[in-house]
C-alpha cells in the first residue's frame, strides 16, 4: 500500500477543487429556466414534451423543464412542493382544487398580464371565467370537457344495442349492461362499477335537483342521494353485470388498467378529453355516451374547464412563464400539437385551425361536445377547501359498501356526516 | 476539564460529522415540530397558536386516529412475535454448524435489506393481487384464493407476512447470541438425558434472554414506524377502507395531502409517547425475565 504523504493529499484536494470549479461557468451562463408540472398519461406526456421542444426552439434563451406524474400522485407531490416553497412556475390546475390553492395563497393572479403578454381577448367568456376566484383570474383554461360514458363500440354492436346514447336513462343503462354481459357469456361485463366515482355521483345529485356543494361550500347532497347511488350499483353487482368488486376497490387506477382498456367491461365514466388517451390504449374503437339521465330529473352533466395552467407563487421569471403560457393557447404550431387531448380549446381561432386535421377520436369528442350542448346544466360553484379529502372519504366508505361490509343506508349517512365535518374543519 | 478534552478530543472530532448533522438537520426540525403541534399550520400561511387544540381533536373527535391506532397496534402485536419466532427458528437451524453457513447467512439476510424498499412493496402487491402469483399457486391445488390486498379483512396479514420474511437482522443477532451459549451446558444436559425441548426452554431461552430483549425492543420500535410498505400497498391512502391506515400513513396524509402540518406534528409527538411507553415497559419488566450471565445476585 502506498503511503499518504502530506503533499499527495494536498495536491489531490487542489485538483479536486479546480475540477469542481470548471463546470460552474456554463451553469451560471445558462439563462432563464421555467418549470412546468402536469398530471398526465403517455399520450399527453408525449404531446407536452413536443410542445416544450417547439417552444424552446422558438424562444432561444428560455429553457422549460417538464415534470409529469399520474393523477393519483399529482396532488401529494404538489402539496409537498407547495409546503417546501418549491412549486413549479407553471402548474396544471383542476377545477376541484383551484379554490383550495387560491385560498391558501399558492397562486398568483393573471389579470395584470391580460392584454399585454397574455392575449385572450377573443376567447369564449364562459369557459374562461371558470378560472376566476373572487373576481380575479387565477387559472387559464386550456380546454373544456364534460363527463362521458366511454363505451366499446364493437361490444355494443355485437350485443345489438340501439339505445339513444344521448337521451338514455339509468333504466336503459341497466338493460344495456345486462345485454352485453349476456352476449359475452359474462366475459365482458356491461360497465365498470362506478360506486366510488364521486365525479359521476355529482351528476346523480344534480339530477335529483341539488348540488353537491351549495353556496358557501356547504355540503348540500343528502344521505338519500348517496344511498340511492350505492343501492343502484349494489343491485347491478348482484345481477352480475358490472365489473368484479375486487377491481372496483382499486382506487384511481391508471387508464391502461381500466376495464375499457383491458377488455373487462364495455363502459366506464371519464372526462371527454380523456377519450384521446383511452383510445391510445384500447383495442377496440371507443364511442361516447352521456351519463344516463334520471327519468323526469334535472340535467346532471355540465361543461367545465378540464384543466388550467396557473402561475405559482414561487415563480421567479414570470415574464418567461407568461410567454410560455401565451404560446400554449395562441401559437398555432403548439396548439396543433396539443390538439384536443386536454379538452376543447376556448379560442375560436384555435378551434377553427384544428377542425380540418382532427383525428377520428378527436372528431368523436367534438361531435359529442356539440350533441350535449343543450342537455347540460350550469357549471357548479367551485368546490370548497377540503373537497379532495371528501373525495377520499367517499371512496373509503364506499369501499365497505362495495365489499358488502356495510349497510347502504348507514354508510350513506356516515359519509354525509363525514363530508360535512371535513369541509367545516378545512375552513 | 483539560484532561477531559485531551482524552476525548479525537472521539469528538470523529463524531463531528454526525453532530453537525444532528444539530443542523435533526434537532431544529424536532423542536419546530413540537412547537407546530400546538398550532394550526397549513404550510402556506403562518402558523397560528391554538394551544392543546390538536391534541383535543385527536382524542375526542378524530375517528380515523383511533382506526390508525387499531391498525398499527394489531400489526405490531402480530408482526413482532412472528418475525422474532421466524428469526430465532432460522438462527437455530443455522447454528447446527453447517459448513456453508456464511452463504446461508447472507441469503437469509437479503430480504431484510430489500424489505424496506419500494420495489419489494410493489412486488408484494403483485404477488397478493386477485390474479397474482399466490392465488395462481393456490389454484393449482384447487383452492380459490381471496383477493388478499383489496379485501380489508386480509390486507393487513399480507403485510404481517412481509414483516415475517424480513427476519434477517434479528436472526443475525440471535445467531451471535446462540454462539455465545457455552456448549458444555448442552453436553451436561445430554448426559442427564434431558429432552431437546427442555434443553430449549431451560438453557437456550434463559441464556438468550438479553438478546431476545434487545431484539424485542428494536423490532417493536421498528414496527411502530412501518411506513413505506404500507404506503405503497395501500396506494398511499390506507385503502382498502382504512384497513392499512398505519399511524405513519395517516400522519403523512394529514401533513402532505391535507395541509395539516400542525395536526400531523401532534400525531408525531403522540407516536413518540407511544413508542417511549412501550420501550419503558419493556425495560421495566426486563428485570423479571432477563438475566445476564455475569450478574451476581
Amino acid at each position: 500500500m502506498t503511503k499518504l504523504t502530506r503533499r499527495a493529499v494536498l495536491s489531490t484536494i487542489g485538483a479536486a477543487a479546480a475540477a469542481s470549479a470548471l463546470p460552474a461557468t456554463p451553469l451560471f451562463a445558462a439563462d432563464r429556466t421555467i418549470r412546468h408540472y402536469w398530471w398526465g398519461n403517455p399520450e399527453r406526456d408525449k404531446r407536452t414534451f413536443a410542445v416544450i421542444d417547439t417552444f424552446q426552439k422558438k424562444n432561444a434563451g428560455i429553457k422549460v423543464s417538464g415534470e409529469t406524474i399520474g393523477w393519483g400522485d399529482y396532488w401529494t407531490k404538489m402539496a409537498t412542493q407547495t409546503a417546501g416553497r418549491n412549486m413549479a412556475d407553471l402548474v396544471q390546475m383542476d377545477y376541484r382544487f383551484l379554490f383550495e390553492y387560491v385560498h391558501r395563497g399558492a397562486l398568483k393572479p393573471l389579470d395584470e398580464f391580460v392584454g399585454k403578454s397574455l392575449m385572450i381577448a377573443d376567447f369564449d367568456k364562459g369557459p374562461l371565467d371558470g378560472g376566476k376566484v373572487d373576481g380575479k383570474l387565477y387559472a387559464l383554461n386550456i380546454g373544456s370537457n364534460s363527463q362521458v360514458m366511454v363505451h366499446n363500440t364493437r361490444a355494443f354492436k355485437e350485443a345489438g344495442i340501439d339505445a339513444d346514447l344521448i337521451n338514455w336513462t339509468w333504466d336503459d343503462f341497466g338493460k344495456v349492461c345486462e345485454k352485453i354481459t349476456a352476449k359475452s357469456g359474462g366475459k365482458m361485463k356491461g360497465s365498470d362499477d362506478l360506486s366510488l366515482m364521486i365525479e359521476t355521483f355529482e351528476s346523480w345529485v344534480r339530477q335529483n335537483g341539488r348540488e353537491f356543494y351549495g353556496p358557501e361550500g356547504k355540503v348540500t347532497a343528502t344521505a338519500e342521494d348517496v344511498a340511492g347511488w350505492w343501492q343502484m350499483w349494489a343491485d347491478l353487482r348482484k345481477a352480475g353485470v358490472v365489473r368484479d368488486k375486487n377491481k372496483t376497490v382499486i382506487l384511481d387506477p391508471p387508464i391502461a388498467e381500466s376495464g375499457i382498456a383491458v377488455g373487462d367491461t364495455a363502459m366506464s365514466h371519464y372526462w371527454s378529453n380523456q377519450m384521446v388517451g383511452i383510445q391510445a390504449v384500447a383495442k377496440d374503437k371507443i364511442g361516447a355516451a352521456m351519463v344516463p339521465h334520471k327519468a323526469g330529473g334535472k340535467p346532471g352533466q355540465f361543461i367545465k374547464p378540464s384543466m388550467f395552467l396557473s402561475l405559482s407563487r414561487d415563480a421567479k421569471d414570470t415574464e418567461a412563464a407568461i410567454a410560455y403560457m401565451n404560446a400554449w393557447v395562441n401559437d398555432p404550431e403548439i396548439t396543433g400539437i396539443l390538439g384536443l387531448e386536454r379538452g376543447i380549446p376556448c379560442s375560436p381561432k384555435v378551434r377553427a385551425a384544428l377542425t380540418p386535421k382532427l383525428t377520428e377520436v378527436e372528431k368523436l369528442s367534438v361531435d359529442y361536445f356539440t350533441a350535449i350542448q343543450s342537455k347540460v346544466g350550469p357549471l357548479p360553484l367551485p368546490a370548497p377547501k377540503g373537497a379532495g379529502e371528501v373525495r377520499d372519504a367517499f371512496m373509503r366508505i364506499g369501499t365497505d359498501v362495495v365489499l358488502g361490509k356495510a349497510e347502504v343506508a348507514e354508510a350513506a349517512g356516515m359519509f354525509i356526516e363525514d363530508a360535512q365535518a371535513i369541509v367545516e374543519r378545512a375552513q | 476539564m483539560k484532561r477531559f478534552f485531551a482524552r476525548n478530543a479525537p472521539a469528538y472530532v470523529f463524531l463531528l460529522p454526525w453532530l453537525i448533522g444532528f444539530f443542523l438537520l435533526a434537532l431544529g426540525p424536532i423542536l419546530a415540530s413540537l412547537y407546530l403541534s400546538f398550532t394550526r399550520y397549513d404550510m402556506v400561511s403562518a402558523p397560528r397558536w391554538i394551544g392543546w387544540g390538536n391534541y383535543e381533536y385527536m382524542f375526542t373527535r378524530d375517528r380515523r386516529f383511533w382506526k390508525a391506532l387499531e391498525v398499527t397496534f394489531t400489526y405490531v402485536a402480530l408482526a413482532v412475535p412472528a418475525r422474532l419466532i421466524m428469526a430465532l427458528g432460522v438462527a437455530m437451524l443455522l447454528d447446527k454448524g453447517l459448513r456453508t453457513i456464511g452463504l446461508y447467512r447472507a441469503i437469509f439476510y437479503l430480504p431484510s435489506l430489500l424489505g424496506a424498499s419500494i420495489a419489494i412493496a410493489i412486488l408484494w402487491r403483485q404477488l397478493f393481487a386477485a390474479d397474482g402469483v399466490v392465488n395462481q399457486v393456490l389454484a393449482m391445488v384447487g383452492i380459490q384464493g381471496a383477493s388478499w390486498i383489496t379485501d380489508p379483512d386480509t390486507s393487513l396479514y399480507t403485510l404481517v407476512v412481509l414483516a415475517m420474511w424480513q427476519f434477517g437482522s434479528p436472526m443475525l443477532i440471535f445467531l451471535a447470541g446462540l454462539r455465545g451459549i457455552p456448549r458444555d451446558l448442552y453436553e451436561a444436559a445430554e448426559i442427564d438425558g434431558t429432552p431437546r425441548w427442555r434443553q430449549f426452554t431451560r438453557i437456550t431461552l434463559p441464556l438468550l434472554a438479553p438478546v431476545i430483549f434487545f431484539n424485542l425492543v428494536l423490532q417493536t420500535i421498528d414496527s411502530f414506524k412501518t411506513f413505506s410498505s404500507a404506503f405503497i400497498i395501500s396506494n398511499g391512502t390506507g385503502a382498502p377502507a382504512d384497513s392499512l391506515l398505519f399511524y405513519t400513513v395517516y400522519l403523512f396524509n394529514e401533513a402532505f395531502k391535507f395541509f395539516r402540518m400542525g395536526y400531523a406534528s401532534a400525531l408525531a409527538w403522540f407516536l413518540l409517547v407511544i413508542i417511549a411507553t412501550f420501550t419503558a415497559i419493556a425495560f421495566f419488566t426486563s428485570k423479571y425475565w432477563v438475566h445476564y450471565e455475569n450478574e451476581r445476585d
